[in-house]
This record gives structure tokens, sequence and C-alpha cells, in this order.
């Protein structure tokens, strides 16, 4: 994922017109350019995640993909299709990282109707084989808002109140047909609770900001392939809990990993639980988790204990989402003039450029935008203060 | 002349200023004003400087502003600010726009802007009070607006009145009594009163609406209505003589103020007419007669009190407090009716003449048209009618149906018509033409000959307005180029200046289409509009929008003969279905109705997410009053140049006028009118600014300089170099980045300071400065 993408020939892409992208705004107000307040946005965001919230840590998501006549545009290399369902992989392996005690599901839509590619599963490895095989698949006809939504609902409903339900639409048609009125499916939407929210890939369409606004759930029309990764990426992190969802106490097993050594004459090798709902040949292995409660043997984890339904997770999972309760604070922005001091950043040692700098609220260094916004989605911590923990 | 007025009097607002609760004060050029908002626009603020100016100097001003920035509230709160600090200088403001949604736009502005105000409504409205105290009327239908005039006026004609005092067994309106006896001494209390409201009033009272509104108007501090009541003569002698002189007359949305005259001046005669006529003739002469038997002495009295001439009329006009009414120029009042016609026999018999004649014309085989002067010589030729007592035709119809007291005038619309042109024909030699057609262009073998009376000089109409009021402004957000207002209306102001929409994120996309991906032109050029290659470009390109511009998309076309045209040739290539894969497709028709039916079925497909496709004709009813906002209208494609039908006579004639009169020529004023119905069109998708959407103007003849040059400027300045005579390609792949970018998230964050102003931001140095560029004087 960390290449390029492909690049088409000149005269196979679109029409472009390279020279505005570097027209200066010599007014500087008039045209306030649509980057600007993205870049806006961006820090945003970092403001927002900060507080002490609850967050929904134990997500069911269902994401729709649609796979209708539009996906077959060229507007991202080599067509939607191929560029969403690779960003999908990505997003899957993301998500179990973040999130190891939730659980994903896949939804596709063409032709006007909707159908399940996998099912609510903790699993990355099933879901990412399912995309895989996706590819292939051809794009024909309108996709169905209405029936996707529904067959994704029907499946979160019964879940569990302290669970957050999710469901993530990636929409690039600009139509949908549905059965009935989709208005009505919005409201029972809002009845479950159910966070619905919308990338586009073409354009902002009303019936995905009704949707969108009236669950709760964010709704955003993507630029380019970076942008898409990105906003794909902003679903990676857990929402926020709704103050009206329930808490309650989970049981969650931490099985041992049990090695057998096949010098031991006892062990005999066995299959894995998990084997039973995979098409694939089951295979004999001598080690793996035991569930606590059963003894059922699992040669992955995070899983749902197939015979006694316990959530069997490892403890450096629940560590991993540990972060997000407890993020790092955002640092304070001062424009340039009025800043005084030495003139680098503290962690790529580059000159402060930009319009304003970043000062770390604890140990008073300074950063700029990139590294702001660098340590804050992906260190999760700031490096001097954690050299001066060391060094004292 | 009761008879229309319920059909157009629409809305009269009345406020008192007190108890403002307003949030922004400002201070424009050392006024006062208080604005109802948090923020104000830059655009506001230099509009309200303009309208000062205006105002200060006591003249006219033409203002052109875009939709959605809020022209109207601007002007209430100056207007309203400059009222109050100069009583005396201004007294009243008169704000006339042109349909009824938009008046009650202006009202909920109004409401919103004021806490405490007075009266009135829907004169349809009103009269149905007046009739729940007349049990045998009470169903009438409402429809009948001219049924219902009749019928009121059979209630409360003075000669009824009179007949009451004598004989109380003959039914009187116990609205209208209870209203003259008492409304007119007591106050109608401070507020703000619209149809529904005034109706409650003055069942409470007892009082008929309808009056009490025409009464209230004297002492209104605001009055919404429709353009007619000023401009058409007929109603304005009823409704606005009144008004005085130091009021301030809006005409909003103004850009076909000079077809609004020219209506309200015009008369079209057909066979028809003339049948009706003739019974009406004779009804009338039936009357006569019974009359003469019974009461012959109420004819002699006519007879004398015409002798002595209108006088009446001519006290109240040299105070100067009237509004001169155009059917009745000056040097009628001075005369008495001529003796021609003094006597009812006679004045039968001269209309018998006058019809006959008429008649006689229309029975013609080839177009003729004449000035008023040569209709009027033929005429004296054929049957001896001289001009003058043709000119009092109206006045002495009006005259003897009050002698015969006929009080259902209803019936009588078809002699009124032709007693209005008779005077009209005979009093302006100059600005008017007769052209008489014998059968209609498109249907050569059909035989239905009429008779245009048509005017073709808006400034006849205008200019006792210009003339009686001190300040008159005319705004809209389309009257580019500017400077062709004042010279077809031939007035003067002190103002003319054109404002730009200041925006935060530029939410128009102006895009000029001129070939197709084969490169082949696209234009609807006479010559070139059958081209298959042309109807197949237009296809495509509608084709391969619907498939990028999501929820709606309005096309416009030139006319519905064109547009049934390429619809056609669409359906046989096979375009319509592909297009309907992407979007569903609506068609306005002629039938409003049907219509109507249409665009909502194609909000509903907006709304819920199918998207859809409306084709409609510039000119048309969606063209001209229906906005499009937000999703409803995400892309505007104008396929061709909208002209007027040229070969029309009234047309042409009316060209050579402007041409002889105004030295306008035809070229350039064919181009402004098309231009500005083609800006109509495509603004018709935003009005606001965080509303966007793309404006398709698909003629390679929109990119040559005098047609660009001819729109607004607020879309000129967005049309860059770059986008003149785009292929198909280029304007899919512009469109496409557009409506991505404008699909980010865009908050009232991002607007501040920019193009929204806080007062805090609003009184910094370079804010005033970038604000003086905002207007452009023409």
């Amino acid at each position: 994922m960390d290449e390029e993408p492909e690049r088409a020939k000149r005269w196979e892409g679109g029409y472009e017109r390279t020279w505005e992208v570097l027209k200066e705004d010599e007014s500087g107000s008039l045209k306030a350019t649509v980057e600007d307040i993205l870049f806006q946005a961006k820090r945003k965001r970092v403001f927002e995640s900060h507080g002490q919230v609850r967050l929904g840590m134990m997500r069911h998501l269902f994401v729709i993909i649609d796979s209708s006549r539009s996906m077959e545009d060229h507007d991202l290399k080599p067509n939607r299709l191929t560029s969403t369902l690779k960003l999908m992989e990505y997003f899957v392996e993301e998500y179990f990282d973040q999130n190891p005690i939730s659980q994903i599901g896949i939804i596709t839509t063409k032709n006007k109707r909707a159908e399940k590619l996998t099912d609510l599963a903790g699993n990355p490895k099933k879901h990412t084989a399912a995309l895989k095989k996706a590819v292939d698949s051809t794009c024909v006809g309108e996709p169905s808002l209405y029936n996707s939504l529904n067959l994704a609902m029907q499946t979160l409903k019964h879940m569990p109140a302290h669970t957050s339900k999710e469901i993530l639409v990636v929409f690039s048609s600009l139509t949908t047909c549905d059965p009935a009125n989709i208005y009505e499916l919005i409201k029972a939407l809002n009845g479950l609770k159910i966070r619905v929210s919308v990338i586009g890939l073409s354009a902002e369409v009303r019936v995905c900001t009704i949707l969108t606004r009236e669950t709760g759930g964010s709704y955003n029309v993507i630029l380019d392939e970076s942008h898409f990764k990105e906003l794909l990426m902003l679903h990676v992190k857990p929402p926020p809990a709704s103050s009206s969802s329930e808490c309650s106490l989970i049981r969650m097993g931490f099985p041992q990993h049990v090695i057998a050594s096949m010098s031991d004459q006892d062990a005999k090798p066995s299959f894995s639980m998990s084997h039973l709902d995979s098409a694939g040949e089951p295979e004999l292995t001598l080690g793996g988790y035991y569930c606590p409660q059963c003894r059922a043997k699992y040669t992955e984890l995070p899983v749902e204990c197939k015979v006694c339904g316990l959530t069997l997770v490892s403890a450096p999972h629940l560590a991993r989402s540990f972060h997000h309760l407890f993020p790092l604070e955002a640092f304070q922005e001062t424009p340039l003039e009025s800043y005084e001091g030495e003139r680098f950043c503290e962690a790529c040692q580059g000159e402060l450029k930009d319009k304003s700098v970043f000062t770390c609220l604890a140990c008073k260094k300074v950063f700029c935008v990139e590294c702001d916004l660098f340590i804050h989605d992906t260190l999760h911590c700031c490096p001097s203060c954690m050299q001066t923990d060391r060094t004292s | 002349m009761i008879p229309k007025l319920c059909y157009f009097l629409k809305l009269l607002v009345f406020i008192i200023l007190n108890n403002l609760i307003l949030k922004l004060k400002l201070n424009i050029d050392g006024l006062l004003v208080y604005f109802p908002y948090d923020y104000i626009y830059p655009e506001q603020y230099s509009y309200m400087l303009e309208l000062k100016r205006t105002l200060d100097a006591k003249g006219h001003g033409v203002l052109e502003m875009p939709s959605g920035t809020g022209k109207t509230i601007s002007l209430l709160s100056l207007i309203v600010a400059y009222q109050k600090a100069y009583p005396l200088e201004v007294t009243k403001l008169v704000y006339c726009s042109r349909t009824v949604p938009e008046i009650e736009k202006v009202f909920n502005i109004i409401y919103i802007f004021i806490t405490h105000c007075i009266i009135n409504s829907y004169f349809k409205i009103a009269f149905q009070i007046h009739f729940s105290s007349v049990k045998y009327l009470s169903f009438l239908a409402l429809r009948f607006g001219k049924e219902v005039d009749g019928k009121c006026h059979s209630l409360t004609a003075s000669y009824i009145r009179a007949q009451h005092h004598s004989n109380p067994s003959q039914p009187v309106c116990q609205f209208y009594e209870e209203f003259d006896a008492v409304g007119r001494q007591v106050p109608i209390p401070p507020g703000i009163y619209n149809l529904d409201d005034l109706k409650d009033f003055g069942r409470r009272k007892g009082w008929c609406p309808y009056f009490l509104a025409r009464y209230a108007i004297l002492h209104a501090n605001i009055v919404v209505y429709s353009y007619h009541y000023l401009l058409d003569p007929k109603i304005a002698d009823l409704v606005s003589k009144e008004l005085a002189k130091k009021s301030v007359v809006v005409f909003d949305e103004a850009h076909n103020i000079d077809n609004v005259c020219i209506d309200s001046m015009s008369v079209n005669i057909t066979r028809r007419t003339l049948d009706r006529c003739q019974t009406n003739v004779e009804t009338l002469q039936n009357t006569i007669s019974r009359i003469k038997e019974t009461d012959a002495a109420k004819l002699r009295e006519e007879y004398s009190r015409l002798v002595e001439g209108l006088k009446e009329a001519n006290v109240a006009r040299e105070t100067d407090m009237y509004l001169s009414n155009p059917v009745l120029p000056d040097e009628i009042l001075q005369e008495a009716v001529p003796g021609s016609i003094r006597t009812a026999e006679h004045f039968v018999g001269f209309m018998k003449r006058f019809l006959e004649y008429l008649k006689a014309r229309l029975r013609i085989h080839h177009v003729v048209q004449e000035s008023a002067p040569q209709f009027l010589k033929d005429i004296y030729e054929k049957v001896c009618i001289d001009r003058k007592p043709l000119r009092f035709c109206a006045e002495r119809l009006r005259s003897l149906l009050r002698t015969l007291e006929i009080a259902d005038i209803a019936d009588f619309s078809a002699i009124t018509l032709i007693s209005h042109f008779a005077t009209l024909v005979s009093t302006y030699s100059k600005g008017f033409t007769i052209i008489i057609e014998p059968f209609e262009d498109r249907t050569p073998t059909i035989a239905n000959p009429v008779l245009h009376f048509s005017c073709m000089d808006p400034s006849i109409a205008i200019k006792p307005v210009f003339g009686r009021f001190q300040s008159v402004i005319i705004t809209s957000g389309t009257l580019s180029p500017l400077d062709i207002y004042p010279r077809i209306l031939d007035f003067r102001p002190v103002t003319v200046a054109s404002f730009t929409m200041t925006l935060a994120r530029t939410c128009l996309c102006p895009l000029i289409v001129g070939r197709g991906n084969d490169q082949v032109a696209m234009t609807s050029k006479f010559e070139t509009r059958e081209d298959f290659a042309v109807i197949r470009n237009y296809g495509n390109l509608l084709l391969e929008m619907s498939a990028i511009v999501p929820d709606g998309i309005v096309a416009f076309f030139t006319s519905y003969i064109y547009m049934e045209n390429i619809v056609a040739s669409w359906y046989e290539q096979g375009i319509l279905e592909n297009i309907q894969r992407n979007k569903l497709i609506f068609i306005e028709t002629q039938d409003a109705a049907e219509t109507s039916m249409a665009l909502e079925k194609y909000q509903e497909a907006c709304e819920n997410g199918r998207g859809a496709i409306l084709l409609s004709v510039a000119r048309g009813k969606v063209s001209e009053g229906i906005d499009f906002v937000h999703h409803y209208g995400r892309a505007v494609i104008m396929f061709g140049v909208p002209y007027v039908y040229t070969q029309s006579r009234i047309l042409k004639a009316r060209l050579e006028y402007l041409r002889d009169q105004f030295q306008i020529r035809e070229n350039d004023f064919l181009t402004f009118d098309a231009m500005r119905h083609a800006a109509q069109c495509v603004g018709r998708a935003i009005r606001g600014k965080t509303d966007y959407g793309l404006m398709i103007f698909a003629d390679k003849r929109y990119a040559r300089a005098d047609k660009r040059g001819k729109l607004p400027r607020w879309i000129q300045e967005h049309l860059t170099d770059g986008s003149l005579n785009l292929t198909i390609d280029e304007t899919v792949q512009l469109g496409k980045h557009f409506l991505r970018q404008m699909a980010q998230p865009f908050r009232q964050e991002d607007q501040l300071g920019l193009s929204l102003l806080t007062l805090e931001q609003l009184q910094s140095e370079d804010m005033l400065q970038k604000i003086a560029q905002i207007a452009q004087q023409a």
C-alpha cells in the first residue's frame, strides 16, 4: 500500500488543469482555497479527539461497498472498485489493529440488490481474503442504499446495547434505487442507535447528507486517492459512545498459548474450532489457545468462542486500544511572528516556516505543523516528554 | 373599475415603528440602522450605502445584487431607519414584488424584522367574509374573481345603498355598512397584517376587510403589494392614487418591469371578444329602453351631469395628490363629454358602429400594421367616428353603467375592454401600434383574427410613477447591462450600481460549452438547430452531466417547440434511455397543472436520492418564479441562447420603435433580452452563499464578448478565459472537480471575516476598503 498508485498514461487520464493548482491567491481573502479549509478541519480533529470522552470500544461495523456501474470509473486508478478494495484491505487491518475487540462485516450492493460478502466477525484474514476475491467481480446496475442498509440493520439490531453499532457506506453512485421510502428506514436506524457514515466517491448526494445527519455519522466526499485513504482512516478510531448507551461488564477470556513439542508423546494434533465456518480444508495443529471456559482450541486471537460464546482476547490487544482513552493533549498553536525562540522544530529539526508553531504544554518544546499532526495521529506521545522522562 | 382588482391586489402591510428587537446596530453614513441578524454580508453594507445616497439625493436608483445575499432585508432595514430618522422626508415605503410567493417571502422577512405591526391581504379571501353576510352567496366559488367583484358591487354600489335607505328589504352588505359607519374614524392598531390577519380583524370588528385595506393603505408605513397596483392604470387609479409624494417605491425582481408596463397598456381583441361585446350592447339597449319607460328622469339627470363635465376629477387633479392616470390624460378633464355621445341611445349607437367597424377590420386576409393616427383616420372615413368621442368612451361607459344601475358588472368585461381600447387608441398617437393578424403564424390555415393594440414604450406606463414619487428603486439579481433600463424606461437615476457576491469559496461555476467531443460547434442558431450532430451533442452533454451531477439538474431550452423536437430525436437516438439510467426525466409543459405535478415529483426524486432532470423552457413558469435551492438544482444547463421569437410582428414593431426613439439597436435589445433570461435561468440554482451549483451555457455564442458582457457581474466574475468554449469532456472534468470541492464540509466559521462580518470586523479599515470595491458604478 505504500507504493505510489500506478499512474496511467497521460492520454488515458482525464482532462486536468494542472496550472490551476499552482495559482497564487493574490487577494488572500476572496478565494480561500478549499485545501486551506481542509487543513483547518484536520487540525480541528486533533482538538476534537481530546478530553475524557467515553468511547465505544466494542464496535460492530458493517462496511457497505457500492459495486454499481459507476465503480468502473477511472478517476481513481486503475478504477474505483480496485482502488477501494485495496484501501479496504488496509482499513480492515488497521481497524483490527486499533480495535481488537471489535467486529466487522462487509456488504456489497449492485444491480438494485445487496449481498453479504462476509458476516460480522473478528478475524481480519477472512475479510481480506474476501476483499481480494471481490476485485474480479463485475460492476453492474445501480446500487440500493435501502436494501443494503436494511441488510446491515437486520444483523446489527440483535447486537447488545453496550456495543457501538456502526455502518460505513462507500458510495460511488449518485443515485440509489430503493424499493421503499428510505426516510422510514433512516428513522428506524436512528431508533436502533445505529450510526451511519458515508464516504462519497463522486459528489454530495442529498439523501446521504440526511442519512448521516439523522443518525449522527459523518459524511465526506473524497478529493483524490490520498484524501480517500485519510477519510477511511478516520473511521479506524472508535467513535465517542452516545451517552444513552448502556454500560455493562463483559466476560472475556484470556487464553494462554500452549505449545506442545513434537517430542511430547501425549500431544495429539487437533483441529482449531475456527475451521467450522471456513470453507477451506481444516488443518491439524499441535499447539493453540484454549478457551478457559470450555477448552475449545483456537489458533488465532481475537475470536469469539464457537462453543460457549466467550470473547477471547490477549492482553496486548487491550493495551493497544489504550491510547484512545488517554490521548495526547493538543499542542498550543501560536503564530510564527509572535513566537520567540529557536526557529527549528524539536522533532524533525527543520526550520519553522509555516504560519504557526505548536508548543507542547508539558515540556514547552515547539513543533512544526507536520510533526504536530504526526505526533497526534501516529505516535500518540510527545517525543521530547518521553526523553525528559527517561533522563530524570 | 372594480373588476380585476381582486385579481391583482395581493398583499398589503402596515408597520408602525416601535419595539425593535434587533441585534446589529450599524452606522451607515451617519444613519443608525438596525439590522436583525448577528452578522452582515459585506455587500449588504455596500448596498445600504448606495441606497442611502439615493434617498439623500431624492432620486431614483437602479441596483443589481445577486439573489440570496439579502437584498430585501437590507432594503427594509435601511428605508425603515431612514423613515425613523427623517420622518418628514420619507413617509412611506411601497414595496412592489412580482408574484405571490415573492410577496409572501418579503412578508416573512418583515416578520423577522419587526415585532409590532399592522394589516392585510388577499382580496379574494377578503371577499369571502364579505359574502358570509348574504347567505345565498356564501358558497360562491372564489375562483371567479370577476364574479365576486360583480356580486360585491351589487351590494355596495352607492345607488343600492341609497335604495336601501328607502327600502330596507333591499339587501346590502352588512360588513361594508359597518365599516362605512365607524371604520374610518377608528384607528387600526399598529402591527403587521397579512391576508389572514386582516380577515380576522375584519371578522372581529364586522368590517369589510377589502375596504378597510384600501383605507388603511393611506396610513401604513410599509405597503407590500404587486406591481400592477402601481403600473396598471386601471387599478392604480383605485388603489394607489392617494399615496403620498414622499413615499419610496421599490420594485423588486424588476428585470421584467418593461414587459409588465407594456402588458398593462396593451389590448388584444379577438372575434370572440367582439361577439360578447355585441351581446353586451344589446343588453344595454334593452335596459335603456326599459328604463326610458319607467324612469326617464334618471337618464335626463345623467345627461345634465355630463354637460357639466367631469369637474370632480378636475379638482382632485389640481392638488397634485392623485396619481395621474394615463387613460385619463390632462386635457380630457377640462372638457365635457362631447354632444354626440351624451344621450344614452346615441352612445349605444356609437358603440354599435364602432363594433361593426372593428368586425369589418378583423375580416381581412392579410396582416395589417398601422399606427394610431392611421387607424383614427380610417375609422373617420369609414364610419365617421371622430377622435374626440372615442376618447371619452371608457368614461362614458362607466357613467352609463352607473346610471342604468346594472349591479352585476361581471358580464360587461367585453364592452369595457373595447371602450378601453377606444380611449387608448385615440389618446396616444405615439408609442403604440395596431397589428391585425388574420391567423397565427404557426397555423396559417385556421382563421383566428386578432387585433393587437400593442404598447411599445414601457415608459408610458411607468412615467407617472417616476414623476410622482421622490425615490423609485429598481432592483433585482439580474439587471445587467445596467444602462439599458434607464434608457427603455426613460428616467434619470442618481445611482446605478451592481454588487458582487463576496464568497468564502467559489460556489458558482459558470462554464461555456461550445463544442462536442467531435469538435462540432454546439449552438441553437437557427440554421444549425436541426442539425443532427448538434442535437446529438446536446444529448451527450446532458447524458454526461447526468452521470456526474448529484440529485437535481435543470435544463432550459429556448422554446417549447425546440424542446419537443430535441427530446423526440433524443428518444430516437436512444439518448433518453441512457439518461434514464442515471436520473429520472421530467418535462415542463404549457399546462400549469401538469407542470406543477412534474415539479413536485422532480423534487421528490431529488429528495430521496434517485436524482432527476427537469427539462423546461426559458421564459416559462419554471424559469421565472421557482427556486432550485441546494440539491434541487446542482446544475443548470442552458441549451442555446433564449432569443425571443423574432418573427413576431409585435416584437418587430417594438424593435423599430426602440431604434427610432431611444437609439437602441435591434440586435442590442435582442441580446439584452436573451441574456437577462439566460441569467435568470441559471440564477435559479444559486440562492445563497451556502448553496452551490454548476452553470452550463451550452452554446458557443455565449463566449462572444457581446453576450458575455451582458451577464450580471457576479456571474461574469467567475467566468475565466479558461472556461470558455469547452468541449463536453473538459466540462465533465471541471464539473467533477468542482462538485468534489464543494462537497467538502463548509461551516459558518469559514465564512466569518470574509463573506460574513460581525460589527467589529465591519468597522476595520481594510474591510471598509474592500467593501468599497464591491459596488461597481455603471
